[in-house]
């Protein structure tokens, strides 16, 4: 047969081992070199902070040391945790509405050039209006709490994920259109067989900007529209600890906030890697 | 390769069908902005013929594919697909194969669930669509390599798929658009050879459009040569080189008598 060379070719990348290995170990020495430089730069401002703030005696409710925020943390344990786990109810509700109803909405303004046309403009208008703006009213139509904040936190992860949706769904191969239309196919098949899949490392960086954009949107939802106690939120914790001039506090809840933006946002490159990992280029070990 | 000749020892002249598969009569294209892309193309395809259409680019090759797939209607003349006229397509489209320049393939898809995918708008069990499936596989010499995905492929071998695609749901007419040209002149000239062994096995008329003059005599029982401004059919060339060709066609003098002749009618 004329394609054997072809094929020896292409056997040899599949299953060659020793590269693989050789790949693994490389993996290993960039994970040396990807974490040991940020980690070291982390220990220098910790410990900058530490000395220097004590060095310059500088009050703790100007700038407490991080000995101190963690002292704040485990006294406070309980409440911290409460809150947190009120934000992280909030946002992950106010993501996942934003990801089923941005999705839906691309899907629905990618099957029809008339419905984008009508529709995408004032999805713009909704993304210009400045949060701080919209709250309030929000606040006002539903009422303090739960409600108002996953909707808060919906309103500033649906944007992101409509207009990258839309524009992976538009960014189609028009070849492999044309042949599922030669194939007779309706537009659904079309839309679920090649457009979604094809979209859908747009709709992964969607995510990404989404889940980091929930923890905001309910946290501000919770500054504007907090009820008290644990029940309240980390936003709403802020504006106490702000008031009561809880300043360690204060700086406990502002890094669990940002911890829990890292660990969300970890868990959606987590399924990127799942969803992408073989066949795309944004995840996979590019060698050469 | 025995096997193939006896293939073609039935495939005589006298035993062949003498439907027409595709004729045209005075088919014409303009498109809405006022351009002709073809005029007056007058043309009818035998069952089980291999033809080429050879030309420059723009002289209406792709626009007469896309008519003869129902893509485009024509603005005038008659059109008729396996006895079908152009405007109700509606049955046949399993009876007709497409294989692009790309290969469009699915990068999500392993090799045998892209192959599948014609199946999957007909009424088929899973285990027949797989059974299908691992035979046209099978046939392009690719079936220890189902569950590799595309990307894990080289660019011969992704055609290789996409003609297994093509070919799976047995069509009776499979057109091709310039199928091998964006390969390397190896690989071209190992799927040349393939295709061929594929079309006298599968029995199926073959529509192939280039504009490479060797592989249109190469490959084909008759090359219809296409001028430009507007496009039109300026000559048919019966290619009388039996079946099956070798490599040592492409070095004899008829095939380059051939090639002479069909460059010769390329330039009016």
């Amino acid at each position: 047969m004329e394609h054997t060379s072809d094929n020896l070719h292409v056997k040899e990348r599949l299953e060659d081992h020793s590269k693989e290995r050789e790949a693994a170990a490389k993996r290993r020495r960039n994970i040396m070199n990807n974490w040991v430089p940020p980690m070291i730069t982390f220990l220098v401002f910790l410990s900058l902070w530490q000395f220097g703030t004590q060095w310059l005696q500088i009050p703790v409710y100007i700038l407490p040391t991080p000995t101190d925020i963690i002292a704040a943390s485990i006294q406070n344990s309980d409440r911290l945790l409460a809150s947190a786990t009120t934000t992280i109810l909030e946002s992950v509700i106010g993501f996942v509405f934003s990801v089923v109803i941005g999705v839906g909405a691309a899907v629905i303004m990618a099957s029809s050039k008339i419905l984008e046309r009508s529709l995408y403009p004032y999805a713009i208008l909704l993304q210009t209006i400045p949060i701080v703006a919209i709250a309030p009213i929000i606040v006002i139509w539903f009422g303090s709490g739960m409600n108002a904040i996953v909707i808060i936190a919906f309103t500033i992860g649906f944007f992101p994920m409509l207009s990258n949706t839309l524009i992976g769904l538009n960014a189609t191969d028009r070849g492999m259109i044309n042949l599922m239309q030669l194939y007779k196919a309706s537009k659904w098949e079309i839309m679920w067989k090649v457009r979604l899949p094809a979209a859908l490392p747009y709709i992964i960086a969607g995510l990404k900007i989404s889940c980091t954009l929930a923890i905001i949107g309910a946290i501000v939802g919770e500054y504007i529209a907090g009820i008290g106690g644990g029940a309240g939120g980390l936003g709403y914790a802020i504006t106490v600890a702000s008031t009561t001039m809880e300043i360690p506090y204060l700086f406990a809840c502002g890094i669990a906030a940002s911890f829990l933006g890292i660990a969300f946002f970890l868990l959606v490159s987590l399924l990127s890697k799942v969803l992408l990992g073989s066949w795309h280029e944004s995840e996979m070990n590019v060698e050469n | 390769m025995k096997s193939a000749q006896s293939i073609v020892q039935e495939m005589q002249p006298e035993e062949v069908e003498e439907t027409s598969i595709v004729s045209m009569r005075q088919v014409s294209k303009v498109f809405p902005n006022g351009y002709t892309a073809v005029e007056n193309v007058n043309t009818s395809i035998k069952e089980g013929e291999f033809v080429s259409f050879v030309g420059p680019s723009g002289c209406g090759k792709s626009t007469i594919f896309k008519m003869i797939s129902g893509l485009i209607s024509p603005s005038e003349g008659e059109l008729e697909i396996l006895g079908e006229s152009g405007s109700d397509q509606q049955q046949q489209s399993n009876d007709v194969g497409f294989v692009f320049q790309d290969a469009t393939l699915l990068p999500w898809r392993s090799v045998i669930k892209n192959v599948m995918l014609p199946l999957e708008f007909q009424n088929l069990s899973k285990a027949e669509m797989k059974e299908q499936a691992e035979e046209v596989l099978e046939l392009v010499g690719l079936k220890e390599y189902a569950e590799a995905l595309p990307r894990q492929l080289s660019g011969g071998m992704r055609m290789r798929v996409s003609i297994a695609r093509a070919l799976v749901a047995k069509p009776k007419l499979l057109l091709m658009d310039e199928p091998f040209g964006a390969l390397d002149e190896i690989t071209r000239q190992s799927l040349q050879s393939e295709l061929l062994r594929i079309w006298e096995s599968q029995k199926m008329t073959v529509l192939f459009i280039t504009h490479n003059v060797f592989e249109a005599v190469y490959l084909s029982t008759r090359v219809a040569v296409m001028t430009p401004g507007p496009g039109k059919i300026a000559s048919t060339v019966d290619i009388p080189m039996p079946f099956p060709r070798t490599d040592k066609v492409r070095t004899s003098h008829q095939f380059s008598d051939i090639v002479g002749k069909v460059s010769q009618d390329l330039k009016f």
